[in-house]
């Protein structure tokens, strides 16, 4: 076990080193002098020079990269160029609004592929298993941000059952107390159910929008394992010592099946964190892909940097803990074989 | 006689495979006495299991039995919804399957699964009396330091043990009969003579009526009362295990026994082996199944317009039913 997890911790280790390398190789092989587009086209290229030895840019390249993710692992994030403010400030007031998005979505896009896998596998009908099958399909084959458009036009333009791209809350309401600055929550702990309501409303359709895609192939994963967990002769054991179908079904078959799935779900996780910068888009969704799709245009490049690193490491992070928690849980990877005869 | 632990009356069941009906089980009917084991024998695709599992009503879709009465203890166990059927699983009849490495649940304890097993029928027993009963059951199975050894995952048992643990929990609440569908199958040949031991021991303690299902004609010898021969579907000849030995009255079965390795005929050549296939079971020929490959009936019209019915015959080694149009023929000359 120690040895499982000495391997998943070095793993993450180099793929962090990938990611930052790729990140830095990018910035460096990307067309134009940062220098002489902080200083405008009009400055003296004395000005360039003196302003690339200040920021360390004539320094020989491992230099740069170790000053690169020295500074990246302290915090040390830089500053917008457009705005002013220290990048750790920008994403860090944005962060909240990207982390409940994607923890709501998470949560529904998991409940709604483990129920429909189960819905599909459970009894064996095959209607119903078709209907799953084939919105699993329409699910992988259309681009998020052209559902959320759809999601859009039907229930907010023409149904007006849900709030249309405003953001977190509407306009009249009053964020509540921050205290984990997630407002379903935070609404919650201040015991303003109104909010918490309003909250909620806004996230489902960017939560709807942001999951489809990963529920589409989380169902199809889990209705596979499903069915062939179910095949198992384990299961027929279960049944023939008196166990109800569905309880032969949750106690033997659930559990084997899941655990697959909870890799993943790790990947789902990760992607949902390092956000969508589309989906926040076309909601408005005051987050860090908002941030950086500004950015992008703006061409911030320290924000667009950093976010880049940020969510390649946060998505090596929830893997390795997805990792982690297998070892735990899987018992075949806890306690090695004991050879006994 | 004894009293009947089983009786089976025309059991049918049927796969529907979108577009094709594949006939598993075909109208078998048996008695099985108390403490009587039976081996069922067949090639593989003969529907050995699928009986097993119809008994248990534990044929999933899109497999159902369609037709059949099974008599277990004096009660028609075939109509029971699944909630009822539940407390007799298990409880009266009880099932060990083949591959031992997949009987298991790989992310449960040992002790939890055979724990679960005594639950199911008696959910008021207090967990350490539980645990104590599961020890006990891993003991009788010979399993050493039974105790420690509940908390260990399946992984960590051999296959042997694995399968000495499916023994355990289909023992557990004592069951009138058990069925054990190639139970050995699996195992090398030194733990399946432990394990056969074992089984034989546990049934004699316990005074269990067993089926045994194999393809194996030896165990059959060494284990069995009686014996059923199935093909495509059907138990095509029924008898004690004396004679089916001694005078094999069906084609197939004579067919199947010279198919046995025997250190006496070595000398005769290679080991023959039954021509052609088993018949596909969703296109059965009308008249007798085993018609296209019978030494006998091969060329009979008969045979191959007219089913046979069974026959009851006697013979060196005692009675025997027989579906076979020269079952009465055939046993007056092996008699000569």
């Amino acid at each position: 076990m120690g040895r499982v997890i000495a391997m998943r911790v070095l793993g993450s280790v180099g793929a962090v080193f990938g990611a930052t390398v790729l990140a830095f190789m990018i910035m460096r092989v990307l067309p134009g002098n940062p220098a002489r587009l902080i200083l405008g086209p009009l400055a003296t290229s004395q000005a360039v020079t003196a302003l690339n030895h200040h920021i360390g840019l004539d320094q020989p390249l491992y230099t740069q990269y170790w000053r690169y993710i020295s500074d990246f692992f302290q915090g040390n994030w830089g500053y917008s160029y457009s705005d002013g403010a220290s990048v750790r400030k920008l994403i860090g007031e944005r962060a909240p609004a990207t982390i409940e998005l994607a923890l709501f979505s998470f949560v529904i896009t998991m409940l709604a592929a483990v129920g429909l896998a189960l819905l599909s596998t459970y009894r064996h009908r095959p209607i119903t298993d078709r209907i799953v099958r084939g919105a699993s399909y329409l699910g992988f084959g259309t681009p998020p941000f052209f559902l959320a458009l759809l999601l859009l036009i039907v229930f907010f333009s023409t149904l007006h059952i849900l709030p249309g791209p405003e953001g977190r809350l509407g306009v009249q309401a009053a964020a509540p107390a921050a205290v984990t600055r997630m407002y379903t929550i935070d609404a919650l702990l201040a015991g303003e159910l109104g909010t918490f309501w309003e909250a909620l409303k806004h996230l489902i359709l960017p939560g709807l929008a942001l999951g489809i895609s990963s529920f589409s192939f989380l169902v199809r994963l889990l209705r596979a394992n499903l069915l062939e967990v179910s095949r198992e002769p384990f299961i027929t054991v279960a049944r023939g010592k008196g166990l109800r179908r569905w309880t032969a079904f949750r106690r033997h078959a659930l559990p084997n099946a899941f655990l697959p799935t909870l890799t993943a779900g790790g990947l789902v996780l990760g992607e949902f964190l390092a956000g969508s910068v589309l989906i926040e888009r076309v909601f408005n969704w005051p987050g860090v892909g908002s941030l950086v799709f500004d950015a992008i245009v703006k061409q911030d490049y320290a924000i667009v940097q950093t976010f880049i690193l940020l969510s390649a490491v946060m998505f090596v992070l929830v893997n390795l803990a997805v990792d982690l928690l297998y070892a735990v849980i899987d018992p075949r990877v806890r306690i090695p074989t004991v050879a006994t005869a | 006689m004894d009293e009947l632990a089983l009786s089976v009356r025309n059991l049918s069941t049927v796969y529907d495979t979108g577009g094709s009906v594949v006939h598993a089980v075909r109208d078998v009917s048996f008695d099985l006495r108390r403490t009587e084991r039976l081996g069922v024998v067949g090639e593989s695709g003969s529907g050995k299991s699928a009986l097993a599992l119809s008994i248990l009503g534990l044929i999933e879709p899109p497999g159902r039995v369609v037709e059949g009465e099974i008599v277990l203890g004096g009660r028609d166990i075939s109509k029971l919804s699944d909630r009822q059927l539940g407390a007799v699983r298990g409880k009266e009849i009880a099932l060990v399957l083949q591959d031992p490495s997949s009987a298991l649940d790989p992310v449960k304890t040992i002790g939890s699964q055979i724990v679960e097993a005594l639950t199911v029928h008696e959910p008021d027993l207090r967990r350490a009396a539980v645990r104590r009963r599961a020890a006990e059951l891993l003991r009788e199975v010979d399993i050493s330091q039974a105790e420690r050894r509940l908390d260990d995952y399946p992984h960590q048992y051999s296959g042997g043990m694995r399968q000495r643990v499916a023994i355990a929990i289909a023992i557990a609440n004592n069951p009138r009969v058990l069925i054990a569908d190639e139970p050995t199958t699996a195992l090398d040949v030194t733990t399946q003579a432990q394990v056969l031991a074992l089984l034989d021991r546990l049934v004699d303690e316990h005074r269990t009526a067993v089926i045994l299902i194999t393809h194996n004609l030896g165990i059959v010898s060494d284990f069995c009362d009686s014996v059923a021969v199935m093909y495509a579907g059907r138990f095509v000849e029924t008898s004690g295990v004396d004679h089916i030995f001694v005078a094999p009255t069906h084609p197939y079965s004579e067919a199947l026994l010279k198919c046995v390795p025997n250190p006496e005929r070595l000398a005769e050549g290679p080991l023959p082996a039954i021509s052609g296939f088993p018949p596909d079971l969703s296109q059965l020929p009308s008249g007798c199944s085993f018609a296209p490959r019978c030494p006998v009936g091969r060329d009979l019209p008969q045979c191959h317009e007219q089913a046979p019915v069974p026959h009851r015959v006697s013979g060196p080694a005692g009675e025997a039913s027989v579906e076979c149009h020269f079952a009465e023929q055939r046993i007056r000359e092996v008699a000569v």
